[in-house]
């Protein structure tokens, strides 16, 4: 079984140098290709951060250990040199670009991202047929695939936005954070379709949530606790189970 | 008759070499009445400067030292016009169409009216003086008499001339319309244009504008605009600016339910400078005004913004006017200087204003390089998404000539 993402030992903070904060602090986990892991822990844990760091977001240093996507370091690579290699984010809080719509937006980072891999560009018609076929599996009206990305969408367009994205760019490891917030259900099962659309053996993904419910749909092959910076526990979906029966006080207490 | 060189040196206050050399160029002109009289305005002020509060970040006296040809010539690419007539000026010759189409005449005066509010404009006053060539003419007509649809381009372009000044007068009949596209392309040392629109009742006029010029030019386009009884005028301009450069509009809204829009973007590199100023009065109840104006800047440009709405007593009553600028500064080093000004006397106007300046999102950048955007292009796609709701109102022939423009632009500066 390949590694695919490999976080050795990883700590890093957040915050200028003298109010540093480390918030992670000796992570270590691996991923292979084909598995989909959640990563599922408290407020304050590290989750978000882990997500940032990994995709090299402006504020958070990397104070030691090692993060490697098919053996290669990442940590020092530009965010779109990472985003080139494979890596994915969707986030927890999509971004407005304002005057930007979102068909412009995909393929402008799509050809950015082929450029920086020494590929071709994707054709008008072959991009027109491919969004028009994942639009219409999300429920995205090719109208609001004219818009300004997530500009005046509601918090569940926003996420569909982002998984629209992901299918698109077809990444090799994508990282889902809070994916499941603000979905109802149907969204969350549209979403859910989206993702497990994308499974396959060469593609590994991580998923961050704080509850059971998005695991439903998205069944994990492994599940992580992250509880002060460092994954504290790990075991099969029947953990998650356990978080949602027991809570985190119940799982950590057993684990300190 | 030659005018006494020494007695125009009198008119002016303390003319400096540049100033000297005008009065020189003006002295070689036919007479005429009206030029005497801008030309007499001109010398209230001299070349303006920054002691005058309207000039205060714009200063054509400091940044022209002396009247030289710039290193290269205009700018090559003027807004594109297939097969719409053109007019160009460069600093020896104007070039007329040969078929205008029907509802649009020229004619060439060489004694035209004298300039309206040529005192408020130095360099309008300057441009309305010099504008004339021996044996040449001195203000070109447009008069429209119907609604055309054909656009009309307007290019002026010089290769590597000391000066270029042009001046045009637009009269627009009752119910008549124009569709106007300037292309202003530098050239010169010192380029000045000057326009005056009169529109009667029911006149509509679209007018968008290029500004471009090299780094070692001086650059002015000055309108003047009058609005008939429910006349609408519609203004959109993109700018690189100059040495110094300066898009001034003076319009007024002279009779009852007039809608004007004021629309304008700038881009400005470093050794560039770009001012919009423009001042509305609303000399007529129940007339409209929107506006709005969005820059970017990189280090060592400057943007300016300057904006005048003046609403007089009892004349201004049901005014609406709203006036936006939102300038982004994209580097350390660049500079914005803005001033936006509501002066209302009449108490039932709704009036509104609002000025904004900053930096690109820095969570828009990393969502955008998270995709695998990189950050120049990702600041070049915010900027140009920024500046374009400014350029929405540009001739639909020549918007996308207008967009990109200033994707070019932003790509060469990245």
């Amino acid at each position: 079984m390949r590694r695919m993402l490999l976080l050795d030992d990883l700590s890093a903070t957040v915050g200028e140098e003298d109010e540093a904060k480390t918030i992670i602090n000796g992570l270590s986990l691996e991923v292979p290709a084909g598995e989909v892991h959640a990563i599922m822990g408290p407020n304050g844990a590290g989750k978000s951060t882990l997500s940032y760091v990994l995709t090299g977001r402006d504020g958070y240093e990397v104070t030691g250990g090692s993060a490697t996507l098919d053996g290669v370091d990442i940590l020092d690579m530009d965010p779109e040199a990472r985003a080139s290699k494979g890596l994915f984010l969707s986030f927890q809080y999509p971004v407005e670009i304002p005057g930007v719509p979102v068909m412009t937006f995909v393929r402008t980072a799509m050809n950015a991202q082929r450029k920086l891999r020494g590929e071709e560009e994707i054709s008008a018609p072959d991009f027109i047929k491919k969004s028009r076929e994942i639009g219409k599996q999300l429920n995205l009206s090719t109208e609001m695939l004219k818009r300004p990305l997530n500009v005046g969408f509601s918090g569940g367009e926003k996420k569909r936005l982002e998984i629209f994205q992901m299918m698109m760019l077809e990444p090799s490891f994508a990282i889902l954070d809070e994916t499941d917030s603000g979905l109802d259900i149907d969204a969350l099962r549209t979403v859910a379709d989206g993702v497990n659309a994308l499974r396959n053996p060469k593609r590994g993904m991580l998923v961050i949530t704080h509850y059971q419910r998005l695991l439903d749909h998205i069944k994990p092959d492994k599940v992580h606790v992250l509880a002060n910076g460092k994954i504290i526990k790990t075991g099969g979906p029947e953990l998650a189970l356990r978080l949602e029966a027991e809570g985190y006080d119940g799982v950590l207490g057993e684990a300190a | 008759m030659t005018l006494s060189i020494d007695a125009l040196k009198e008119k002016f206050r303390n003319p400096g070499p540049v100033e000297l050399e005008l009065i020189a160029r003006y002295a070689m002109l036919p007479e005429s009445g009206q030029r005497e009289r801008a030309f007499s305005a001109f010398a209230e002020t001299g070349l303006p400067h920054r002691r005058m509060e309207a000039w205060r970040w714009t200063d054509f006296k400091a940044a022209i030292r002396s009247i030289e040809a710039p290193e290269t010539p205009g700018q090559s690419v003027p807004l594109p016009s297939g097969d719409c007539p053109v007019i160009a000026f460069s600093g020896t010759k104007t070039e007329l169409p040969t078929a205008l189409p029907p509802g649009i005449q020229l004619h060439s005066r060489t004694d035209a009216q004298a300039l309206g509010n040529a005192e408020e404009v130095p360099l309008g006053a300057l441009t309305a003086a010099l504008a004339g060539r021996v044996g040449g003419l001195d203000t070109l007509i447009i008069e429209v008499t119907e609604k055309t649809e054909t656009p009309l381009h307007i290019i002026t372009r010089s290769d590597r001339d000391e000066t270029n000044f042009a001046r045009v007068a637009v009269i627009v009949r009752p119910g008549a319309s124009l569709d106007l596209v300037e292309s202003h392309l530098g050239g010169a040392g010192f380029s000045s244009f000057l326009i005056e629109i009169g529109m009667q009742d029911g006149g509509h006029v679209r007018r968008t504008v290029l500004q471009k010029a090299s780094a070692d030019e001086a650059q002015a386009v000055t309108a003047i605009v009058s609005l008939g009884d429910k006349s609408e005028y519609t203004q959109t301009a993109l700018s690189f600016g100059a040495h110094v450069a300066r898009l001034e509009t003076r319009l007024t809204h002279q009779e009852s339910g007039s809608h004007a829009t004021l629309n304008g973007a700038y881009l400005c590199a470093d050794g560039f400078h770009s001012d919009f100023t423009s001042h509305v009065r609303h000399g007529a109840p129940s007339s409209v005004t929107r506006q709005v104006t969005k820059g970017a800047v990189l280090d060592g440009g400057t943007g300016v913004f300057q904006g005048k709405f003046h609403v007089p007593r009892t004349v201004g009553q049901h005014t609406d006017a709203d006036m936006q600028h939102q300038a982004l500064l994209l580097e350390d080093g660049a500079q914005v200087f803005a001033k936006p000004e509501l002066e209302i006397y009449a108490d039932d106007v709704e009036c509104a204003h609002g000025n904004t300046s900053g930096a690109l999102d820095p969570n828009q950048l990393f969502y955008m390089r998270q995709r695998g955007i990189p950050e120049t292009q990702a600041k070049a796609l915010l900027t140009e998404a920024f500046i374009a709701e400014a350029l929405e109102s540009a001739n639909e022939g020549v918007h996308d000539a207008l967009l990109e423009a200033a994707r070019t632009f932003l790509a060469e500066s990245a």
